[in-house]
C-alpha cells in the first residue's frame, strides 16, 4: 500500500473519518492508529504481524527490566539481549543466505565446493526500520538518556504507526513515544504544511519513477553504453533515489502532520553538500545519527576515528542489503569520509576545507557531488564486477557505442529533474511557511501539482528503501 | 465530558478537523477534476480508446434479436480486414442457408483483453438464450507472445477496467485491493484513461528512441506516396457518393462490423483501390511493416506468453458456451515476409497442441491456402479488402457452407 497509490487514498480518508470521530477520546484514539497501522502493514504481508508486534512487547518489557535492574552487570546483560534479538531478528531474515552464500563462494576459492542449505525467507517489509526503532529505546534506557515509559499499547502503536512503519525516517523513542502518550489534536497550520509536504514528497516520488528509465539504460546494459547515457543513468539513479526516499519521507512526515504528529525530517538538500562529511549530515539523517550515536560512539568515537568511521559506514552500508554492492558501497563512504577527516587535519588543506570562497566551494561542491554519483553506482550496480564496468565506462574516452538520437534531450531533462528536486525542497524549507498563508496561490499550485502527478505514469512503482 | 478526553475545547478541535478531512477530499477532487479537463482537451477517453469495440458491445442487445442464424467471427485487426461478413452471408444463404454473420476482429487488442469481451458476449448472449450456429476464432501467434504483452502493459489495467463487469472488477478487488481499486479509479473516475497513457500521449514522442531500421534494405517512393495521397484525396467522398447513409463509424451495423463490399463500388473506384494497394505495398512499406512487427509483436521468433495463451484457452471456453459450433483457425500469412525459423515452428506446434487439449477442438491452419496469394495483402499481415478479404471469405463460406446450411 505505497503512499502514491489510490488504495492508500482511499485507506488514508477511511481513516481520517474514524479519527475525526474519536479526535479527542484518548484511549479508543490510541488503539484506533494501532490497529490502522496494523492493517496498513499487514496490507503488504499479515504474516509478519505477529513479529513486529512480538519484537516490541519483548523490547518494551527488557526496557522496564533494565529500568529496574539492580545492578550495572544486570543492565548489560538485558541490552544485550535485546541488542542481540533485533540483530538477529534481522540477520535471520535479511542477512541468511547471503552470509551462506558467501561462505560458499569463500569456500570455493580454495576448491571446496560446499552445498549450504538457504533459507529463502521472504524480507519483512521494513524490518530494517523498525529493528533499529526498537533497539534505540532499550538502548537509551540502558544509557540512562530516557526513562521507560509505562504503556505497552503506546509503545507499540509508537513503533507500527504507519506514516513511518516501512521505510522511516528511523525514530528514536523519546522523539515518538511522547506524543503517544499525549496523543496530540491536529492543527490546521500543522495540516497544510502536511498537505505541502506530502504533495511535495508526490512530485519527487513520480519524478523518481520517470528517472528510473534512463537508470535501467545503464545499469541493466549487457556491455559499455556511450558516455553521454552513462553519465545521464548515473546522475538518474542519483535523482531516482533521492526522489525515491526523500518523497516517500516527506509524504511520511506530511501525512503524520496532518493528524497531529511531528517526525523530524531525514533530509537536507543533501546534493547541495560540499564534502562528505556535510553529505552523511543531509542524507538519510536517522539513519546516519542512529549510526553515530549507537554505533559510531560505543565503538569509541573519535578515538580510533579512521578505524570507526570505516567500521561503521561498513556495517551502514549493509544495513541498505545484503549484498557486497552494498558492503562495497559502505567502505567507498568510510574511505572518502575518512579522507575527508585527514586532509581536513593537514596543514595544506586547512585552507581550503575552511575557505568561504565561492569558487572554492562550487569546487568542494563538484568534487563531492562526483564522488556520491561513484558511490551511487557501486550502490546500484547489479555486481561488484558491473560497478567497476560502469565506473570504468563513466571514465572512458575511448571507443564507446554511438549515443541514439534522444541521448541529449534525456541527459538534459535528467538534470533539470535532479534540480528541480533540489530546488523544491530549497523552498519547501526555507519559504514554505510564508507560502502556506498565500492560500489564493497555495491551494491551486498544490492542486495543480496533484493533478500532474496524477497524470504521470509509473515505470516501477516500489519505494527502493522498502527492500531495507 | 468524557475523562479519557484530551481537551475543554474538543468543538473548535473537531472543526479543524473536519477542515482537514474536507480539504483532503475536496483537493483530490479538484486534482482529478484538473485531470477531466486535460482529457476533455486532448479529447481522450473510453469512447475513443475502445471505439470499436464499445460500438461492437453496444450493438449486441439487437444482435441477439437477430432472427436468422448467427455467426460471429472474432479476433484481430487481421480479422476485421480478412472477413467480410456480407459476403460471407450471400455466399451461404444463396446456398440454402439462413445466416447473418458480424465481424468480431479488433485491431490493438491481445488475448488478455479479448477474454473481457468474450465474456461479454456471453453475457449478453446468455441473459437473452440466443445461441451462435458458428463461430470462428482467429488463433493470432504474434498476438500472443511476450513482445506483445509487454508492449500493451501500460494499457492492461485500463483496458481491463473497460471491458471487465462490475462483478469482475468486485472480484479482482478482492483478491488484489490495489490493482482492482485503482482499476476502478481509472474506469469510473477517469473514464478508462491512466496516467500512464496520458505520459506517454505527451511526452512518449520525444523520448522514444527511434526505430532500429538495420534491415531495410530499400528506399522509400516518393512518387508513389505522392500518388497515394492523391487517390486517398479521390476515394474519400467516393465513399460518401457510394454509402450516403454511412454515419462513420468504424463498427457499423448496416455492414456487420465489416467493411464496404466491391459489388457496391463502381469498377473505376475499384481500380483506384487496387492502385493504392499495390502502391502500399511497396518493398519499403512491407520491409518497415516486417520490422516493426518483429520489435513490437515477435512476430518471426514466436516466444509465447503462456498467461496469453491461458487467456486465448479462456475465449475459446467462453464461446463454447455459447456456440453450437466453435472453430479455432490461423488467417492466412504473409510468406513473403513473414518467415518464421524451424524452433519458432516448434513453439507453435506446442502452443496449438495445448490450446488443442485444453479446448477439445483442433485448431486449423488456414496459413498457407491456395485460393489467397501473398499479393494479396495489403501489409505483412492483414489482407486488402477487395481482393485478400474476398478470396478468405470465399474459403471460409466454402469450409463452413454444409454446416450453416444444415437444418
Amino acid at each position: 500500500m505505497l503512499f502514491n497509490t489510490p488504495i492508500f487514498f482511499v485507506f488514508f480518508v477511511a481513516f481520517l473519518l474514524i479519527y475525526g470521530l474519536i479526535l479527542v477520546q484518548k484511549r479508543p484514539k490510541l488503539y484506533f492508529i494501532l490497529v490502522a497501522s496494523l492493517v496498513f502493514y499487514g496490507a503488504w504481508n499479515y504474516r509478519f504481524i505477529p513479529l513486529l508486534v512480538g519484537s516490541s512487547i519483548v523490547d518494551y518489557y527488557l526496557a522496564l527490566a533494565i529500568a529496574a535492574a539492580a545492578t550495572q552487570q544486570r543492565k548489560k546483560l538485558l541490552v544485550s539481549a535485546s541488542v542481540a534479538l533485533n540483530l538477529g531478528i534481522l540477520g535471520l531474515f535479511k542477512y541468511a543466505d547471503f552470509a551462506l552464500s558467501s561462505v560458499a563462494d569463500f569456500l570455493l576459492l580454495f576448491g571446496v565446493e560446499a552445498s549450504l542449505p538457504t533459507l529463502s525467507w521472504v524480507l519483512p517489509v521494513g524490518i530494517s526500520f523498525y529493528t533499529f526503532q526498537s533497539m534505540s529505546y532499550t538502548i537509551d534506557v540502558y544509557r540512562g538518556d530516557m526513562e521507560p515509559r509505562r504503556g505497552l499499547v503506546h509503545f507499540t502503536t509508537a513503533l507500527a504507526f504507519f506514516p513511518q512503519l516501512v521505510a522511516g525516517p528511523i525514530l528514536r523513542a523519546r522523539q515518538i513515544l511522547p506524543q503517544f502518550h499525549s496523543l496530540p489534536i491536529p492543527t490546521w497550520d500543522g495540516a497544510r504544511h502536511g498537505m505541502l509536504l506530502v504533495t511535495s514528497g508526490l512530485i519527487k516520488k513520480t519524478i523518481a519513477d520517470l528517472l528510473a528509465i534512463p537508470a535501467a539504460v545503464l545499469f541493466e546494459a549487457e556491455g559499455p553504453v556511450s558516455l553521454i547515457e552513462a553519465w545521464t543513468g548515473t546522475l538518474a539513479f542519483a535523482g531516482q533515489i533521492y526522489g525515491d526516499f526523500a518523497g516517500y519521507t516527506d509524504m511520511a512526515i506530511g501525512l503524520a502532520l496532518m493528524i497531529g504528529f511531528k517526525i523530524p525530517p531525514n533530509f537536507n538538500l543533501p546534493y547541495f553538500a560540499r564534502s562528505p562529511v556535510d553529505f552523511w549530515r543531509r542524507w538519510h539523517i536517522s539513519l546516519s545519527t542512529w549510526l553515530r550515536d549507537y554505533l559510531y560512539i560505543s565503538l569509541g568515537g573519535k578515538y580510533q576515528r579512521h578505524r570507526n568511521v570505516m567500521i561503521t559506514m561498513l556495517l551502514g552500508g549493509l544495513w541498505h542489503g545484503a549484498a557486497w554492492t552494498f558492503v562495497a558501497w559502505g567502505f567507498f563512504h568510510g574511505v572518502i569520509i575518512t579522507a575527508t577527516h585527514y586532509f581536513a587535519n593537514l596543514k595544506g588543506f586547512s585552507g581550503f576545507v575552511g575557505s568561504r570562497s565561492r569558487a572554492l566551494n562550487l569546487l568542494k561542491w563538484a568534487l563531492t557531488f562526483y564522488l556520491v554519483l561513484i558511490g551511487w553506482v557501486l550502490f546500484r550496480a547489479n555486481s561488484i564486477d558491473s560497478a567497476w564496468d560502469i565506473i570504468v565506462n563513466l571514465h572512458s574516452l575511448g571507443a564507446l557505442p554511438e549515443q541514439s538520437a534522444i541521448a541529449g534531450r534525456v541527459f538534459a531533462v535528467t538534470v533539470i529533474a535532479v534540480i528541480w528536486m533540489h530546488l523544491q525542497d530549497w523552498f519547501v524549507i526555507s519559504k514554505g511557511e510564508a507560502f502556506e498563508r498565500k492560500k489564493w496561490v497555495f491551494w491551486p499550485v498544490l492542486i495543480f501539482f496533484q493533478g500532474l502527478c496524477l497524470m504521470t505514469g509509473e515505470p516501477s512503482s516500489e519505494f527502493i528503501y522498502f527492500q531495507f | 465530558m468524557n475523562s479519557s478526553t484530551s481537551s475543554s475545547d474538543s468543538p473548535d478541535q473537531r472543526r479543524i478537523f473536519a477542515r482537514i478531512f474536507l480539504t483532503v477530499l475536496i483537493g483530490m477532487g479538484l486534482s482529478l477534476a484538473l485531470v477531466q479537463g486535460v482529457l476533455a482537451m486532448l479529447g481522450a477517453g473510453s469512447s475513443s480508446l475502445l471505439e470499436r469495440v464499445t460500438q461492437a458491445r453496444n450493438a449486441l442487445p439487437q444482435i441477439v434479436e437477430e432472427p436468422q442464424d448467427l455467426v460471429i467471427a472474432f479476433g484481430s485487426s487481421m480479422i476485421d480486414a480478412g472477413f467480410s461478413p456480407r459476403e460471407f452471408d450471400m455466399a451461404i444463404n444463396e446456398a440454402g442457408g439462413n445466416i447473418k454473420s458480424f465481424n468480431f476482429g479488433f485491431g490493438g487488442l491481445n488475448p488478455m483483453f479479448q477474454d473481457y469481451l468474450a465474456r461479454r458476449i456471453r453475457d449478453d448472449f446468455e441473459a437473452n438464450d440466443r445461441r451462435l450456429k458458428l463461430v470462428v476464432i482467429e488463433f493470432n501467434p504474434f498476438q500472443t507472445t511476450k513482445s506483445r504483452r509487454n508492449l500493451q502493459s501500460a494499457l492492461e489495467e485500463s483496458y481491463i477496467s473497460l471491458l471487465a463487469s462490475p462483478a469482475e472488477l468486485r472480484d479482482i478487488t478482492l483478491d488484489d485491493p490495489e490493482s482492482g481499486i485503482r482499476m476502478a479509479l481509472i474506469r469510473y473516475l477517469r473514464d478508462g484513461i491512466s496516467a500512464e497513457m496520458i505520459t506517454t500521449f505527451l511526452w512518449g514522442g520525444p523520448f522514444q528512441t527511434p526505430r532500429d531500421d538495420t534491415g531495410v534494405d530499400f528506399e522509400p517512393d516518393q512518387a508513389a506516396e505522392e500518388r497515394i495521397g492523391e487517390i486517398v484525396k479521390v476515394l474519400t467522398p467516393r465513399l460518401e457518393e457510394d454509402y450516403p447513409d454511412y454515419d462513420g463509424t468504424d463498427w457499423y451495423y448496416p455492414w456487420q462490423g465489416g467493411g464496404t463490399i466491391k459489388s457496391e463500388r463502381s469498377p473505376e473506384t475499384v481500380e483506384l483501390i487496387n492502385e493504392y494497394y499495390n502502391l502500399a505495398a511497396s518493398d519499403y512499406n512491407l520491409a518497415v511493416d516486417r520490422l516493426d512487427r518483429i520489435q513490437s509483436a515477435d512476430i518471426e521468433e514466436l516466444h509465447f506468453d503462456p498467461e496469453l495463451v491461458d487467456a486465448f484457452i479462456r475465449i475459446v471456453e467462453n464461446f463454447q458456451a455459447i456456440s453450437d459450433h466453435v472453430e479455432i483457425v490461423m488467417l492466412p500469412k504473409n510468406t513473403d515476409w513473414i518467415k518464421n525459423p524451424p524452433e519458432a515452428l516448434d513453439r507453435q506446434a506446442a502452443v496449438v497442441r495445448e490450446i488443442e487439449t485444453a479446448t477439445g477442438l483442433v485448431v486449423r491452419d488456414y496459413q498457407t491456402i491456395e485460393p489467397v496469394t501473398n499479393a494479396m495483402f495489403s501489409d505483412t499481415t492483414h489482407l486488402n479488402r477487395y481482393q485478400g478479404a474476398v478470396a478468405f471469405t470465399a474459403f471460409l463460406a466454402e469450409q463452413y457452407a454444409e454446416l450453416l446450411v444444415a437444418p
